[in-house]
């Protein structure tokens, strides 16, 4: 400690004679472990060397991602270690939990004083006491004890002391004390970090963390929550200078076959329904339908363009001068085909091999739905037809990707994080002070012996006493 | 060339100024030759110049607070013109500005403390990160420097207080480094019996490292604040307020380094000379938290 951390002076701490087994002196040795400032230092300074790992190892990636860059033989330390993951490893989490219990059990050993200084304090002490400590002076006035004894007690009551006196016939003793608040802060801070860590498990045991891809348009179903919700629309909104403004989704919560709310979300403006956040979380083309599909047709003698056609989403388009119906029923953004159950499916969600089914009806004679590639216009050949059918470009419908998240453990989270913002910052601002005062007869009036100690800042404190002794000085009689 | 920009350069050249003066004042400064005055301790840092240290001194403090104002009119400007480009005016949205601003927050803790302490050595050491980090934003290159609009995931109110309170507990790591560089100094200057010139400016020991541990006290709450701040930022726009990112893991280390420092504080033997030297590392770890992060590893934040 800076200086005596308790001003009382304490009896020689009664030990047993002979080590004990029995299980009070385990228990105490135990309380004495977990309660012992070394063992927070450690902690503090392992959990940071430990989580640095994470950092520069990336974590959560596939095998492959490790081996190529570590090697093997690194990637099998990785697992047996759990530096993939390093974060959720039963150490490092045990190291947290270590943490709680070193910090509660500092509280249970050490709050009790505090709060007993709080309460009460002991004004006799002895004067070998106060000339051992740190701040001390010795003040001799022309005046008498009570007139002393009564400006000071004033003087400490306009600084916002607590002052205890006693009157004695040889002598007077003032006791002042201020800022205990400080390290009742100081304890605050130590149970926050259990309150935090406990609503981050609740959250993880009773919440969840879901990732939806919607497209608009559609109803989805939010079995948690049992609602629906419709998205109505998704955009982005662009700079001057084409840069990215923000992502928006106009979101419907559809709750018992009515519509409850609407909102229009944002990167940073979620929606909250019945404790399930939805927040836009990404964006993308979707994989499997388009708005529209741009086709050539193309007289197959002449090998010319006949028309452009516009088609939209499984929209019949008539064409009476080719006396042609034309239709997109499908897309996939890479193309593939599952051979054992005959279908057609995207292998990807990247735009590589795009195809879209197109249902011809020529002269309701010839029927054809052949897949049009963009990349491959003469794979097909419909030999009854006229015409040749080309994709040559399309727009795709946008999906909008939504966070869906509850957590449970939430506002407990924030509880334990005000109480450690409170709890430092009252005990880095506000230092706890003791002064005695004893007032005995001297020469020619009396003698002021002072001293005064604080945990902490020193400088100020010196500072505070230097001002406090001028000021006795200045007692009148 | 955009006006913030004219504005930050002058301000670096003030705070090299600055710092030329200061250090000049302590090659000026006569020995000290304090006198306890009657029934008091000796006021060690009370200090008792020549004429000549005592002016240099004196124009030091009004170039830094000039300096200063200039960096505070520079942060204005520079918000003013976020406001045309992109809707926020945070002038603390890329490295570039966020670099003036913690030098901008240091030199106030600066002013603060001489006005408060009346020790102007401390200048020659705080003053020069100031300066350093103001340099050090001026020579990114020119495309970082500009105001560019931010990409939908930062725009948003909390930029405007996570970032800053987060910045001003560097500010105060940076005072704490400073002090500790300084009581090395000091400490090196005694044990080779050097007690005039240069170092006769210094306070005494005990003081820096009071003075040290002080800033740690005030970076300690804001820090963890900050942290939280994000975290509650990062609930509203991802949907989890922990993820584990480099940088937000990174800032925890830095606090969990200096919480280990205030409870290594309560043992003996951890003050002075280990924990000068602790602060300087603490220092470093802020460093490469602020930039080491940015540029080596990947994450959310890495928007330089
Ligand atoms: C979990 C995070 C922790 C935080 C945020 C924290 C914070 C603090 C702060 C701000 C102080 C005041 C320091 C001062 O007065 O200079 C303090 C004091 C103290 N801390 Fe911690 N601490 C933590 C964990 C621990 C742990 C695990 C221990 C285990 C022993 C511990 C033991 C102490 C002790 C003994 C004091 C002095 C209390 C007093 O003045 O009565 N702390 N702590």
């Amino acid at each position: 400690m800076n200086s005596q951390p308790d001003a009382i002076p304490k009896e020689p701490s009664i030990r047993p004679s002979t080590p004990g087994l029995g299980w009070d002196e385990f228990s105490k040795e135990l309380v004495e472990f977990f309660a012992s400032v070394k063992l927070a230092i450690f902690l503090f300074l392992f959990i940071a060397m430990t989580a640095t790992i994470g950092t520069v190892i990336q974590q959560g990636e596939r095998a492959e991602v490790y081996v190529q860059e570590y090697g093997e033989n690194a990637y099998r330390w990785f697992l047996r270690l759990g530096f993939t993951d390093v974060y959720h490893t039963w150490w490092f989490t045990s190291l947290l939990g270590l943490l709680c219990v070193n910090s509660l059990t500092c509280f249970y050993k050490r709050f009790p004083s505090v709060w007993r200084s709080m309460k009460q304090d002991k004004v006799g002490v002895t004067m070998a006491f106060i000339k051992n400590m740190k701040q001390q002076a010795e003040i001799p006035l022309d005046n008498t004890k009570e007139s002393v004894a009564q400006q000071l007690v004033h003087h400490f009551v306009s600084k916002g002391y607590r002052v205890l006196a006693k009157n004695e016939p040889g002598e007077v003793t003032v006791y002042a004390t201020k800022g205990v608040m400080g390290r009742v802060g100081a304890h605050m801070a130590h149970l926050s970090a259990t309150v935090i860590i406990f609503g981050g498990l609740l959250g993880t045991y009773y919440g969840f963390q879901e990732f939806g891809v919607c497209l608009e348009g559609q109803t989805y179903h939010i079995p948690r929550g049992n609602f629906d919700l419709k998205v109505d629309k998704f955009w982005i909104d662009y700079h001057e200078n084409g840069s990215v403004k923000s992502y928006n989704s106009t979101l419907t919560v559809v709750d018992g076959g009515q519509s409850v709310v609407t909102k229009t979300i944002s990167v940073n403006d979620p929606l909250v329904y019945k404790g399930i956040w939805f927040y836009q979380s990404s964006y993308g083309d979707a994989w499997d339908q388009v708005e529209v599909a741009r086709v050539n047709i193309k007289d197959k003698e002449t090998d010319k363009v006949l028309k452009t056609v516009d088609l939209e989403w499984q929209k019949e388009q008539t064409l009476p001068d080719l006396n042609l119906k034309l239709s997109i029923t499908d897309f996939v953004a890479d193309f593939a085909f599952n051979s054992t159950e005959k279908k057609v499916y995207s292998k990807t969600i990247e735009h590589t091999n795009p195809a879209v089914k197109l249902v011809i009806n020529e002269r309701d004679a010839v029927q054809a739905t052949p897949w049009l590639f963009q990349q491959f216009p003469d794979l097909f050949n419909i030999k009854e037809s006229k015409y040749q059918f080309e994709l040559v470009g399309y727009k795709p419908r946008k999906f909008t990707g939504l966070q869906i998240a509850k957590n449970p453990g939430i506002n407990i989270v924030w509880t334990g994080c005000t109480m450690i913002v409170v709890g430092i910052t009252l005990s880095s601002f506000i230092f706890h002070r003791r002064l005695w005062a004893k007032i005995v007869p001297g020469q020619s009036g009396v003698i002021v012996h002072i001293g005064g100690t604080t945990h902490k800042s020193q400088i100020d404190f010196q500072k505070e006493f230097r001002k406090l002794t001028d000021k006795i000085q200045t007692f009148k009689a | 060339m955009m006006k913030s920009l004219f504005l930050f350069d002058m301000t670096f050249w003030l705070y090299l100024a600055a710092l030329v003066l200061y250090i000049g004042y302590l090659f000026a400064r006569r020995p000290a030759m304090t006198l306890a005055p009657a029934g008091h301790l000796p006021e060690n840092f009370d200090e008792r110049d020549g004429a000549w240290a005592t002016q240099l001194g004196q124009v030091a403090t009004l170039v830094t607070v000039f300096g200063w104002m200039l960096n505070t009119g520079a942060l204005f400007t520079r918000a003013f013109e976020r406001m045309q480009h992109s809707g926020t005016f945070a002038p603390w949205s890329n490295q570039f500005e966020a670099m003036a601003y913690v030098s901008w927050a240091i030199i106030l803790g600066y002013v603060l403390l001489e006005m408060r302490y009346k020790i102007k050595a401390v200048g020659a050491f705080v003053v020069g990160i100031g300066f350093i980090a103001m340099g050090a934003a001026s020579l990114l290159p020119y495309r970082y420097q500009t105001a560019e609009p931010l990409v939908p995931a930062l725009n948003s109110y909390w930029i405007y207080i996570h970032v800053s309170v987060t910045l001003t507990s560097y500010a105060a790591f940076a005072m704490a480094g400073g002090l500790g560089v300084m009581y090395l100094f000091k400490e090196r200057a005694e044990r080779l019996g050097k007690t005039t010139g240069f170092y006769a400016a210094f306070p005494d020991l005990e003081t820096i490292d009071e003075l040290g541990y002080k800033a740690i006290t005030v970076g300690f709450p804001l820090l963890a604040f900050g942290i939280i701040l994000g975290a509650m930022w990062a609930n509203y726009a991802w949907g989890g307020y922990w993820s584990w990112d480099p940088k937000e893991t990174w800032s925890l280390i830095v606090w969990l380094i200096y919480g280990a420092y205030i409870h290594a504080r309560m043992t003996r033997g951890w003050e002075g000379h280990k924990a000068a030297i602790y602060a300087v590392f603490g220092f470093l770890m802020v460093i490469f938290c602020f930039w080491g992060v940015n540029f080596l590893l990947s994450g959310l934040h890495a928007y330089a």
